[in-house]
């Protein structure tokens, strides 16, 4: 998933990953739905092992879960909802901060999260605000709250933000976001069997394709509010599969950078590809690994 | 006469006379106004070989056929004379309400020659000429200038053109300011300064009478919403600065006095970050709907103007990476009145220098170094210590010091190199080469060929030729009517929709032939005034560097350009010139654009020539 990024694992940081939740609606448990070709919840232990220290799985009582290479902790008391997660898995972890994050959700953007922990220096909670709702489940957490956690739990306050007025606490904006995570893709939940498969055929579609990236300059980036979209395409795509897939990514450039037919750029815009070849026309092949710039068409001046 | 007035005023700075002169119809009909009406001037007023600073040298002030009809981006005037920096002509627009009051005058053209006894200022009310004592105003800064000037005056509608103190120590790249904007390259400023003028200030009352107002309307209207398309979009929402960030990633950027063609700091730089960060205002000349300006807050408080020049003259060329010491580079200079791109392609070269031992007074100015970078701008400006030798300019500076320095001063015919890596952009390479004025980027865009995929801007042909001369007969259009070059995407056929433009603003019968021929009229005549002026084969080259060394970064890395490759690019420009193959314009040329012999003194074979 975009962009990919190689980061130094961080030492004193652990990966909390809370696989007790409810799975009603999907009626199945989330944490051993197949994805990649294996159960979710390795799929998501393996992608944060590459960046932490250590993963923490937190697990329900009885749950029933494959071999992890995690340390698994079980909630002390079902169903205490995501503050009891938190707890229990911040306790048993043994990082100075833990980034936190759900079983349901498939799509990992380590680059976001390379950013959420860098942000915790001067702060005991990082938390992304998406769509107008804090992301309590995919957030970075210092040791440092357990104790308010706790209280929190005796009092039988169970959700997150009643911590956040308590600590200091940096949101991260949907803009500084979508930088990199432009859709917001990281916090695609899987609830039902109908999320899931719209998952799944994301991800078929990010495997069987070419992936490119796009970088953007001038008014466009600033519209999109990033700098680069990485994009998967199906094999044989053209320049207008690209305008496509980017118009469906960041759809603010859609009737001011990439006309609204989604296949093809405003006549003040080019492309350039692999900062060799200036090229216009949609039909022009693109081959994996191109970097395709998007510019003004008055380049120079 | 429809779109002119058909008159010009020359002021005498020595005898502090001034007359008033027609000017022939046939005259503004070949040359147009702007850029071109100024060469001709030029060419007239000019003695053969005048030194640019002695009194004789003319300091030509051009209004244009465009200018008050309320076309966007036309309030511009031209700043036409001899350059002290390359010997040849200097031909620099500005823009601002100082345009539009200078054509309220009542005139096309204002010429002055001379030299006032002491420091003065003139002031033109409509018919009246002032040459007032300017003493006080020694030292100030242009926007202080213009701001006393006009409590003095008492009148807030004067408009003025000033130069600040690197004009009045006759810095060889200093400005001619007017409302915070510049008339920029070839030193217009220390001509301005070397005749005693600090400043003009001029209040008219006369409109111009075209001849189809409704007519102009109706594409006035239709050249406003074309203004605020799609195609600058660019301008509107980000300004030049935008071209930081893709030309670093083109291999474009020069940075380190063109050691390297990309920056590793060009994102902290870019303007997509200089907008976010720093952003404080959009601003455009007068008249203009595109408004391509932007002010930027610096730390100091201060507002600052960047384009994209500017910032990559005082940022990469000099290895600066921290955009608040270019902002507070850029403030310098508009304070002094200083060229910024031959200020930062000045003190590139000094940079390197001084980091190859060869500067040993100058041991703290290194790549990179801001407090260096900063202190050394004032002493350019009053030309003490190191600033006396820096305020020649790379070309005479390097000469001076001499030695493996002459290789490190990136300049043609004198004029330092604007911001358009020329080996990984072919078609610029060339047009840099023959600019006549020395290495620029606006009397030709040859940098679109490039930048379009029209040809491969990584390697050189002879096919290149074509490109140029049609970009720089363009530019000479463009320059002569005025129109602002950001507009020029907007036109489906610039030489159609501008020969009908013309037609309706003179009554002539304009053809888009027509135009193109006074396009190339105007760069041949440019051509012969620096022929005269004592122009050789030598003088179309670029600097030693571009021809020796491949690009060591970037994606353009392992490019280079060779002598052989530059020479078959000249030979096809001079050849789509119908020029000699020695870059002389034969006689046959001469009568081919009407220019008819006159006042016959013959340089190289070539009559000196005017218009017929
Ligand atoms: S586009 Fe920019 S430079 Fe041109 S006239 Fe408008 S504000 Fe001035």
């Amino acid at each position: 998933m975009s962009p990919v990024i190689v980061e130094p694992v961080k030492r004193n940081a652990s990966a909390v990953i809370l696989a007790g939740g409810k799975s009603s609606r999907m009626g199945r448990p989330k944490a051993l739905l197949q994805f990649d070709n294996e159960p979710l919840i390795v799929h998501i232990v393996r992608a944060l092992k590459s960046m932490f220290a250590e993963a923490v799985v937190v697990a329900a009582p009885e749950q029933e879960l494959p071999p992890l290479p995690a340390l698994l902790v079980r909630d002390e008391v079902a169903y205490q909802g995501p503050v009891g997660g938190i707890y229990y898995g911040l306790k048993a972890a043994r990082g100075e901060f833990g980034f936190v994050t759900s079983c349901d959700v498939a799509f990992t953007n380590l680059s976001l999260i390379s950013y959420l922990t860098s942000q915790i220096a001067d702060y005991d909670v990082v938390v992304p605000y998406w769509q107008e709702r804090f992301q309590p489940l995919h957030a970075v957490y210092r040791r440092s709250v357990l104790p308010l956690l706790k209280e929190q739990l005796e009092r039988g306050e169970l959700r997150p933000i009643f911590l956040y007025d308590k600590v200091r606490t940096r949101k991260i904006g949907e803009d500084e976001i979508r930088r990199l995570d432009p859709e917001g893709l990281s916090f695609f939940n899987m609830n039902t069997p109908e999320d899931y498969e719209e998952a799944l055929k994301r991800w078929e579609r990010m495997r069987s394709s070419l992936t490119c990236t796009v970088e953007l300059f001038g008014a466009a980036r600033l519209l999109a509010k990033t700098r680069e979209v990485s994009l998967a395409l199906p094999q044989e795509a053209t320049l207008s599969h690209v305008f496509a897939a980017l118009a469906e990514r960041v759809p603010v450039l859609v009737g001011r950078v990439i006309n609204s037919d989604g296949g093809s750029l405003f006549s003040g815009y080019t492309c350039n590809i692999n900062g060799l070849d200036f090229v216009r026309s949609p039909s022009a092949r693109i081959c994996s690994g191109d970097k395709i710039f998007i510019l003004s068409a008055d380049a120079g001046g | 006469m429809y779109g002119f007035h058909g008159r010009l005023l020359h002021i005498d700075l020595s005898t502090r006379q001034s007359s008033w002169r027609e000017l022939e119809e046939a005259r503004l009909r070949a040359f147009l106004g702007g850029i071109g009406l100024g060469t001709s001037l030029l060419y007239e007023f000019a003695p053969p070989g005048v030194d640019p600073f002695a009194p004789a040298n003319p300091l030509i002030f051009t209004s244009a056929p465009l200018v008050g009809t309320g076309l966007t981006t036309t309030a511009k005037f031209a700043v036409v004379t001899k350059s002290p920096l390359t010997g040849f002509i200097a031909d620099s627009l500005s823009s601002s309400h100082f345009a539009l009051e200078l054509k309220r005058l009542g005139l096309d053209a204002l010429v002055i020659t001379g030299q006032a006894a002491s420091t003065v200022y003139i002031y033109i009310n409509d018919q009246e000429v002032e040459i007032r004592a300017a003493e006080p105003l020694r030292g100030k800064s242009p926007c202080e200038t213009e701001a006393l000037i006009r409590s003095e005056l008492n009148s807030p509608a004067v408009c003025v053109a000033a130069i600040g103190k690197a004009g009045e120590n006759r810095v060889r790249f200093a400005t001619i300011s007017n409302e915070g904007r510049h008339a920029g390259r070839g030193g217009v400023g220390a001509v301005m300064g070397s005749k005693n003028l600090k400043a003009i200030a001029v209040c008219g009352g006369r409109e111009t009478q075209v001849a189809d107002s409704k007519g102009i309307e109706a594409i006035a209207d239709s050249l406003r919403q074309r203004s605020l398309g799609s195609l600058t979009d660019k301008y509107r929402k980000i300004g030049t600065v935008a071209n930081l960030a893709v030309f670093n990633r083109l291999g474009t950027l020069p940075t380190r006095n063109f050691q390297q063609s990309t920056f590793d700091h060009a994102e902290a730089l870019s303007g997509e970050s200089l907008t976010e960060h720093n952003f404080s205002r959009r601003h455009g000349c007068a008249s203009c709907t595109i408004r391509c300006e932007r002010l930027f807050k610096a730390l100091n408080g201060a507002e600052q103007r960047l384009e994209y020049e500017t910032l990559f003259a005082l940022g990469p060329l000099c290895g600066i990476k921290d955009p608040e010491v270019v902002l507070q580079a850029a403030q310098l200079c508009d304070l002094y009145g200083l060229d910024t791109i031959s200020t930062g392609g000045t003190l590139s070269w000094a940079m390197e220098c001084s980091e190859k031992g060869l500067l040993p007074e100058a041991q703290d100015l290194r790549f990179g170094e801001p407090n260096a970078l900063l202190a050394a701008i004032p002493l350019i400006a009053r030309r003490e210590g190191l600033g006396a030798l820096l305020a020649e300019g790379s070309k005479r500076a390097a000469v001076e010091i001499g030695g493996a320095s002459l290789y490190w001063a990136m300049h043609v015919k004198g004029l330092e190199l604007p911001g358009y890596e020329p080996r990984s952009l072919k078609t610029m390479a060339l047009g840099l080469a023959v600019s006549p004025r020395g290495a620029c980027h606006n009397r030709s865009g040859a940098y679109e060929a490039d930048f379009s995929g029209e040809v491969d801007r990584l390697r050189a042909d002879a096919g290149r030729g074509a490109l140029v001369a049609a970009s720089e007969d363009f530019a000479a259009v463009l320059d002569s009517l005025i129109v602002c070059k950001f507009l020029r995407k907007c036109f489906t056929d610039f030489y159609g929709e501008g020969a009908e433009l013309l037609s309706k603003v003179t009554g002539w019968d304009c053809s888009s032939d027509e135009l193109r021929r006074i396009g190339e009229r105007i760069h041949n005549l440019k051509k012969l005034f620096n022929m005269r002026e004592g122009w050789r084969s030598a003088d179309d080259w670029l600097p030693e560097r571009l021809l020796s060394e491949t690009l060591p970064t970037g994606v353009a890395q392992g490019t280079g350009l060779t002598s052989n490759e530059l020479r078959e690019m000249l030979q096809g420009y001079y050849q789509a010139r119908g020029w000699d193959q020695n870059g002389l314009v034969p006689e046959k040329k001469l009568r081919e654009l009407g220019l008819t012999l006159d006042r016959v003194q013959v340089v190289q074979n070539v009559p000196i020539v005017q218009a017929g």
